[in-house]
């Protein structure tokens, strides 16, 4: 049986709560990434990445459609995490659901995508 | 008349503080609130903010001590919106030539989003530092940033353009 050992983390004003269904790690950031976060999501993207190595996912999705804000030390996370799956024996997709009224998500993550074109999608949820 | 004697002014602030982490937000929220009556739709706003985000972290991150400056001016022209932000802080030199290397080269990339795409690939496998918050404004923003210097004070100006919100 698949169990999902990550828990959800936070800091002041961010959170991060995942669920596993189906060999698809879900991720929901809710808040604002901003100084508060970056430790918490850089130390936390890596347990992510152990996990989804451990349970040989297929994809981990990211839910952004509640996140206000990401500042770029944060994204910097995204950066390392991305390069680290495009770097290993054991690849997944990472996929990113975001909302359009916070329209600095597609400029930011469309910049993520092309790092890794084959690892990254974008989905704008309506 | 010319675009640069029509300018009339929507919002301006000036402000002087000690910064700290925990301002950021409220800050960003307050020129939010400023500048969204004025602003034609949420990209415009979302890039604004962003850039304003970035250059107050920068001032909290790397100041040295003592008081900063944050303006904002947004101003109606025949053309559009034009919007200024400006910082000003202490830096110590190490961090001085850092930023000055950084907007040296921000300033002779012909493509912003290309050189932007250049520093992600570079930073991918460092885990120390961002670097990416300067070259993130002029590519995600869309919005021209240039510095000065006048000893220890980095006085960094971004600038861009908006659709201003018709009324009536």
């Amino acid at each position: 049986m698949t169990t999902l050992q990550l828990t959800a983390v936070g800091s002041e004003g961010f959170r991060v709560t995942p669920t596993l269904s189906d060999f698809n790690l879900r991720l929901v950031f809710t808040g604002s990434g901003d100084l508060n976060a970056t430790g918490v999501l850089n130390d936390y993207l890596k347990l992510v990445h152990e996990e989804a190595i451990v349970l040989g996912l297929a994809q981990v999705s990211c839910d952004f459609t509640q996140l206000i804000f990401m500042n770029s030390s944060c994204f910097k996370s995204f950066v390392v995490w991305i390069d680290t799956v495009k770097n290993s024996d054991t690849r997944y997709q990472i996929a990113f659901r975001t909302n359009p009224n916070l329209p600095w998500q597609r400029r930011s993550l469309e910049a993520l995508r092309r790092l890794a074109a084959n690892l990254v999608t974008i989905e704008t949820i309506a | 008349m010319t675009d640069s004697d029509d300018a009339r002014a929507l919002v301006s602030l000036t402000l002087s503080f000690q910064p700290l982490a925990n301002q950021i937000g409220p800050l960003r929220a307050l020129v939010s609130d400023l500048c969204k009556p004025h602003l034609a739709d949420a990209d415009g706003l979302s890039r604004l903010l962003l850039a304003a985000h970035e250059l107050l972290e920068n001032i909290v991150k790397y100041s040295t001590g003592g008081a900063a400056e944050f303006h904002l001016l947004l101003e109606a022209k025949s053309s559009g919106l034009r919007v200024r932000l400006r910082t000003k802080n202490r830096a110590a030199p190490e961090r001085m030539a850092d930023a000055r290397w950084r907007l040296d080269a921000l300033a002779a990339a012909g493509d912003p989003i290309a050189h932007y795409d250049e520093l992600i690939r570079d930073s991918a496998g460092r885990r120390d530092v961002s670097g990416l918050g300067l070259a993130r404004i002029p590519a995600e923003s869309e919005m021209q940033l240039r510095y000065t210097t006048d000893q220890d004070w980095l006085i960094l100006t971004a600038e861009g353009s908006a659709n201003e919100r018709m009324t009536g």
